[in-house]
């Protein structure tokens, strides 16, 4: 257990500096945020004023060593944008994301799996087919789309909900749903065929064989095993809701997470914030994935960690 | 046993979301507490027990309205960035020497008049009395000292993006309490425009690089809190020198997606928001506009190429139709471009230029005549940066491909365009701009399009470089006047650029919402009231 966590944690480093060493080279390939922080009007003198103050004239390789030195005291620097320390923003902003990722992965665990027992029992009927088709229709809808029909229908012309921050009954729940839907689908499709798999063999046919009720064995032995593909692609689905989904689904709402202070850091070329976001969102993913990888031994004693 | 193997997964579930600190039940109350807090906070400051006052007060006097703005502010500090989002908060809480009115002409604002000169680079600002800062500073000289000398200190040390407002100033010397003079490098006429966008900050902040955590100005209102990315809450300054404001408290929300605001707006949170797309504003409760200052427009290679010749030029103003772009583009809320960069609210505006008339044959006769039919013209544009500006470009494009030439239409990136529109060695032919001018002077447009060496400029005209020098210069309003509509004549009668229209500023209201959009786009509250 403690060889497993320590590889893991090695192996996370290695991911994060990897990562970090991704934005730096993925930010520079796209010029610099001079352009971007001076007025239009700005003079040809005053950019390259400003190129030299931010460091931007020097050779790639001696920014590279600076910013590696500095990632590594975690000073991510000032943001352009929101000129203040670019770690601080990142921090300010995380939790509403944080909160928007956990309500919305809430959601799709606590109807993707009914969903998908309840359209393994007969697999082919009737019920089966409506679970499936709406599933299908879940995942393969984009959320800027869904998004955008959720605000036009719910809360322009409903007016149930608010866009924007705001108390979660008010403001979370329509941009959890929306973080949800697609994920939903694919988890009831998961669960779905996992159960499926399951119910056909021999230890299911022969508890039933001993006169075991259908409900006891699948709702005990067969789910608790088609439990295991589920957590992985449940883990698979929580670190895309985090590193992908919330810039979308933040900036449709107005939901003001990392995602919608992220895409405009990448709009006005805020180098710093970018950096600080996805460093920190790397080190999550590592977190998270580590955390998948001990729920999935304690559903599966088998599962070796070494 | 189902229920137990379930629940392991709900478990777990929750711990995957908690490992991220995911925190659903903190939400509601978050923002619940926001208003708590900010009178909470109030109350703990001792040097603010006023402030209690003025919340009470507000609270008791004034309705609470909520502003949803398309950019959160890059900082609160008023003097550092340049930046509309930033603007629309701390207009509310700062003033400045001079302001405008509803024509977009100087009246006094902290000054109880207009400057007078003592010399051709000195001007002297007599200053309104009994006015104090939201911390019970008194305002007076030293303010007016310290917030220049701040600002000269922060363009000298690149520490502003807003040099070009202010790279002129060189200092203030304190004459007596209520009488400061201000000193400019060169002759300035554009100064009282400066001052209109100068927010005077206390004595003793000439030293402070940032400002962005308390701000703390003379206006109708006081800054409460920031919740970074959620919202900014400031409330009714009930001592404000021009009366308390009828509105008690006022907060700003961001939306970047118009969609969004719209949806906040039907929904009822929000009382007004920001520029409400033209395709949206049918299903706004209430849509206010005001002629604003964006001009969308395209800037013609005046010395080389295909529209060197002022006939092409000409020809390519003549075959766009400007009225068609007006109505199916901005769904009637902009007018036709009379031809010059600057709006009838700003000094300088040529009221004898009429637009060019859609003339379709008369293009295409001039095409001919010109000998550059089926030629091609390079159109360089930046889609998604300013409203409808893709559409624009294209409808351009084609009206110019019907006059009988070759568009080639590159859409770039923003950085990439910038480049293009920057390149002193080679302009092209025809690059698509949306100017705008914040501080109502002319000096800012001309200077950047149609002054010869202007970053935006495509042309080499001397008599025109010359006379924008000329209007910089001049100290007396009626002559810079004159001056700039002479100029702006000039470009118009060659066909620097192809004018399209001049938007409106088009907001979003609530029902219960009164108030009369202004020409200088400010959001000005106190001006606000509920029904």
């Amino acid at each position: 257990m403690a060889t497993f966590l320590v590889r893991r944690l090695l192996q996370g480093v290695i991911v994060v500096v990897a990562a970090a060493i991704f934005v730096f080279v993925a930010t520079r390939a796209v010029g610099d945020p001079v352009d971007f922080i001076l007025p239009l009007s700005a003079s040809e003198e005053q950019r390259e004023n400003l190129r030299v103050e931010l460091g931007f004239d020097r050779p790639m390789s001696e920014q590279f060593v600076d910013y590696a030195g500095d990632v590594a005291r975690l000073d991510f620097g000032e943001s352009t944008y929101l000129n203040d320390d670019a770690l601080t923003v990142v921090f300010d902003y995380l939790p509403k994301t944080l909160q928007l990722v956990g309500f919305g992965m809430l959601i799709s665990l606590v109807t993707s799996v009914p969903l998908g027992v309840l359209a393994s029992r007969k697999p082919g009927g009737r019920l089966d087919k409506i679970l499936t088709t709406a599933s299908l229709t879940g995942l393969s809808m984009p959320q800027f789309f869904l998004g955008q029909v959720l605000v036009a229908v719910f809360i322009t012309r409903l007016t149930w909900f608010d866009p924007g921050p705001g108390p979660w009954h008010k403001n979370l729940v329509l941009p959890a749903i929306c973080m949800a839907l697609p994920a939903v689908g694919r988890l009831a499709m998961t669960v779905r065929s996992a159960m499926i798999e399951e119910l056909n063999s021999q230890y299911v046919k022969v508890a039933r064989a001993k006169g075991m009720p259908a409900r006891r064995v699948s709702g005990v032995h067969a789910l608790r095993n088609a439990g295991i593909p589920f957590v992985t692609l449940y883990g698979w689905e929580l670190i895309r809701a985090l590193a992908g989904y919330t810039v979308v689904v933040e900036t449709v709402f107005a939901w003001p997470g990392l995602g919608f202070v992220l895409i405009q850091g990448i709009k006005e070329r805020d180098f710093y914030l970018v950096q600080a976001s996805v460093f920190v969102v790397a080190v999550l993913v590592v977190v998270i994935s580590i955390v998948i990888d001990l729920v999935y031994k304690a559903l599966d004693p088998r599962v070796q960690l070494s | 046993m189902k229920r137990r193997i379930y629940g392991t997964l709900v478990v777990l579930a929750l711990a995957g979301a908690a490992c991220g600190g995911g925190d659903d039940e903190g939400d509601g109350a978050e923002t619940a507490e926001a208003t708590a807090e900010a009178t909470a906070e109030a109350t703990d400051d001792a040097a603010t027990a006023e402030a209690t006052d003025t919340a009470a007060t507000a609270e008791a006097t004034g309705e609470g309205l909520t502003i949803a703005l398309g950019s959160e502010p890059t900082s609160l500090d008023p003097h550092t960035v340049d930046d509309g989002g930033e603007r629309a908060i701390n207009d509310n809480i700062y003033e400045t020497l001079l302001a405008r009115d509803e024509n977009g002409d100087l009246i006094p604002g902290l000054a109880a008049d207009l400057p007078t000169q003592v010399d051709a680079t000195t001007w002297e600002f007599t200053l309104r009395e009994g006015v104090t800062f939201h911390d019970g500073t008194p305002f007076n000289a030293d303010a007016v000292v310290a917030s220049v000398d701040r600002i000269v200190r922060l363009v000298a040390e690149t520490k502003t993006q807003n040099d070009g407002f202010f790279g002129s100033l060189t200092g203030a010397t304190k004459v007596d309490d209520v009488t400061v003079q201000i000193t400019t490098a060169e002759q300035d006429g554009v100064l009282p425009a400066r001052m209109y966008w100068l927010k005077i900050t206390a004595p003793g902040t000439e030293s402070s690089d940032d400002l962005s955590e308390a701000p703390n100005g003379t206006g109708p209102f006081k800054f409460v809190e920031r919740v970074t990315g959620s919202n900014i809450d400031l409330a009714a300054n009930a001592d404000y020198w021009g009366g308390a404001p009828s509105i008690g408290s006022v907060r700003f929300e961001f939306a970047e997606e118009s969609a969004t605001r719209l949806a906040g707006l039907s929904s009822g949170k929000y009382d007004l928001i920001t520029n409400l797309a033209p395709q949206d504003t049918g299903q706004a409760p209430q849509v206010l506009t005001a002629q604003g200052q964006e001009h969308p427009n395209f800037i013609l290679d005046v010395d080389e190429g295909i529209t060197s010749d002022p006939n092409v030029r000409l020809a390519l103003n003549l075959a766009v139709d400007k009225d068609a772009i007006v109505e199916t583009l901005f769904g009637g809320f902009a007018v036709v471009d009379a031809g010059q960069h600057l709006s009838p609210s700003i000094l300088g505006h040529n009221p004898d230029l009429t637009p060019f008339p859609y003339d379709p044959d008369e293009a295409k006769r001039l095409i001919e005549e010109a000998g550059v039919a089926g030629e091609t013209i390079q159109l360089v544009g930046q889609a998604g940066r300013w409203l409808k500006d893709k559409e624009l470009i294209e409808a351009t494009a084609s009206y110019w491909q019907e006059a009988g030439l070759n568009v080639q239409v590159e859409s770039l990136e923003f950085g990439a365009y910038l480049d293009v529109l920057f390149d002193r060695e080679n302009r092209a032919d025809a690059i698509f701009v949306s100017s705008s001018n914040d501080i109502l002077d002319p000096d800012r447009q001309l200077s950047t399009y149609y002054q010869a060496g202007g970053i935006g400029s495509s042309n080499s005209d001397q008599a025109l470089s010359d006379l924008i020098d000329q209007g910089r210069q001049e100290l007396d309003a009626a002559a810079r006047d004159a001056i700039y509509q002479e100029a702006v004549k000039i470009a118009y009668d060659g066909a620097y650029f192809v004018w399209t229209v001049n938007n409106e500023d088009v907001y979003g209201a609530s029902e219960r919402l009164v108030w009369t959009p202004r020409v200088d786009s400010k959001l000005l509250v106190k001006d606000m009231s509920l029904s």
